[in-house]
């Protein structure tokens, strides 16, 4: 498979909202830089925190009452309906505020709805860097999801690809679908850290060693998002494999017997004659 | 040979009159206090012992007969409560015998636990209204929340036609919504269009306990949101049966109030 066009990025941005203890961005920041040698790669601190730091004290706070504002406002209340965003109350805002505040070891469990944080994002990052020769990557450890016309109701995500991509920790424990007997006998009311113990080793966990490693699966999705427009394979065993279940994620990206599928380890190939 | 027991000689007018009197002068106090806690269940029992504790005039509104409210027991009608750190550290302080479970997981029994909480709360100078359903807000300039409606709660429960008793109310400096999942408080203020809630959060969240502590608050001028009513009002995931964050939510929610009543 050769694509004609292919927009090779000559910076990527690895912003770093998420403990160093669920992330290594070092080796997440390597893996990039190996398959594409002719983008620079930095590690910059989480994406509030980055660009709001050139600023005084006076825009500092305006930046951070309008974030912790929109951040209140894109909280999905009710799964079940689209786009129920009422305006937010104080406390909620001010729960925005403290978070923010915070560089990595943010309070989550909170709802986001995925576009929307995304476009949030996205008004964060500075003009200089608003364009294709940059690969904003915004690693986050909350929560978010998007609206699926199918089944009616909202879906969390660990992944939205496109200007920046976001990837959330949290979501790679939460979206995939854990095996079933798991929520059967949540449930019937087993202790879910009980429940853990018994299923330990079937899914992602938080904190769990494997995180950093199954996370450069979908930092190359986010990267052939960018490189040709589409971030997925079909092949289970490709680390492009969009994966909705535990077990597939386990093996698309720690279990399979190769990296890339052949068609997308041609790209990759192609990209070092560029 | 055993000395019999002889009870002193009392008749049932001193009794009932020994009720009447002492009922009368602690309600008659106690129609205006510090503050009123909604639901004396582990948050508002929390709240008002850290409250009380600091000589604050506390009265607490139960709608039943008992204090506790889900605090006897833990999940699927099993009488063994869990909280995750850092909350066995309130266990240790209301001195309930708890063990380490696994790490990071501690778990008591339920009524030893539930009763310890209820006897500190009175240890600490709470007053309780028990059988008093709350029925209304006190109202004041600009909307600021200064007291409750209340009734006696079998009044709700005969027909009207019955049981056409007007509600009594209770002024205060502050209003504590601890009512857990109904948030009967905030809902009310909803109903005139004071406050929007959003009922339950969007789904099942581990680790939303710390959400609950987080969002702990002052939702409207004099009134404070603590427990699961925290989760109502600003619409929270869901949560298994874990009392870590009501005694925590109840503990900061306390010190909010302090901090208005400053």
């Amino acid at each position: 498979m050769s694509h004609s066009f292919i927009t090779i990025p000559s910076s990527i941005h690895i912003y770093q909202g998420v403990e160093t203890d669920y992330l290594n961005s070092v080796e997440i920041a390597d893996y990039l830089q190996a398959i594409i040698k002719q983008a620079v790669v930095d590690i910059r601190p989480d994406i509030h925190c980055f660009y709001s730091a050139s600023y005084d004290n006076k825009e500092k706070g305006a930046i951070l009452d309008a974030t912790a504002f929109e951040m209140a406002k894109i909280k999905i209340r009710d799964i079940n309906k689209k786009n129920c965003l009422p305006e937010p109350m104080q406390a909620e805002i001010d729960y925005e505020k403290r978070n923010l505040l915070k560089s990595t070891a943010k309070t989550f469990g909170i709802i986001y709805e995925g576009f929307s944080l995304q476009q949030l994002y996205l008004n964060l990052i500075d003009e200089g860097e608003k364009d294709i020769k940059h690969l904003h990557l915004v690693f986050t450890n909350q929560l978010f999801a998007t609206w699926d016309p199918g089944n009616i109701r909202y879906h969390a995500r660990v992944s939205i690809y496109g200007f920046p991509s976001i990837i959330s920790t949290s979501g790679i424990v939460v979206a995939p679908a854990k095996p079933r007997d798991f929520y059967l006998k949540r449930q019937l009311g087993q202790d879910p850290n009980l429940l853990k113990e018994e299923y330990k080793g079937s899914f992602i966990d938080y904190g769990d060693p494997r995180m950093t490693d199954v996370l450069k699966g979908y930092v190359a999705q986010a990267l052939f998002y960018h490189l040709v427009g589409y971030p997925f394979c079909e092949d289970k065993n490709c680390r492009l494999f969009n994966a909705h279940r535990q077990n597939e994620l386990l093996q698309a990206q720690l279990f399979s017997n190769y990296e890339f599928c052949p068609k997308h380890k041609a790209v990759l190939e192609q990209l070092k004659d560029n | 040979m055993e000395k019999k027991v002889v009870f002193s000689k009392v008749s049932e007018k001193d009794v009932t009159r020994a009720i009447v009197s002492e009922f009368t002068q602690q309600f008659s106090e106690y129609v205006e206090s510090d503050v009123i806690i909604v639901g004396g269940g582990p948050s508002g029992l929390m709240a008002g012992r850290e409250l009380a504790g600091k000589g604050l005039k506390v009265l607490i509104i139960e709608r039943n007969n008992y204090l506790g409210g889900g605090f006897w027991i833990g999940g699927y009608l099993m009488n063994k409560i869990t909280v995750r750190a850092p909350a066995q550290e309130i266990l240790s302080e209301l001195q309930i015998p708890y063990k380490e479970f696994m790490e990071g997981l501690y778990v008591a029994d339920g009524p030893h636990a539930c009763s310890k909480l209820i006897a500190a709360a009175c240890d600490a100078g709470i007053k309780i209204a028990n059988m008093t359903i709350f029925e209304d807000l006190v109202l004041r300039e600009e909307n600021r929340v200064a007291g409750v409606v209340v009734n006696w709660t079998p009044v709700g429960a005969l027909p009207r036609e019955i049981t056409c008793v007007d509600p009594v109310a209770l002024e205060t400096k502050i209003v504590i919504d601890s009512t857990g999942h109904d948030a009967c408080v905030v809902r009310k203020l909803e109903e005139r269009g004071l406050i929007k809630t959003a009922g339950y959060g969007a789904m099942w969240v581990e680790q939303s306990e710390d959400l609950v502590v987080e969002h702990t608050s002052e939702a409207h001028p004099g009134l404070i949101v603590i427990g699961m009513a925290v989760s109502t009002t600003f619409a929270l995931p869901r949560m298994g049966p874990t009392f870590g964050a009501m005694l925590l939510s109840g503990k900061r929610g306390a010190e909010i109030a302090l901090e208005k009543l400053k």
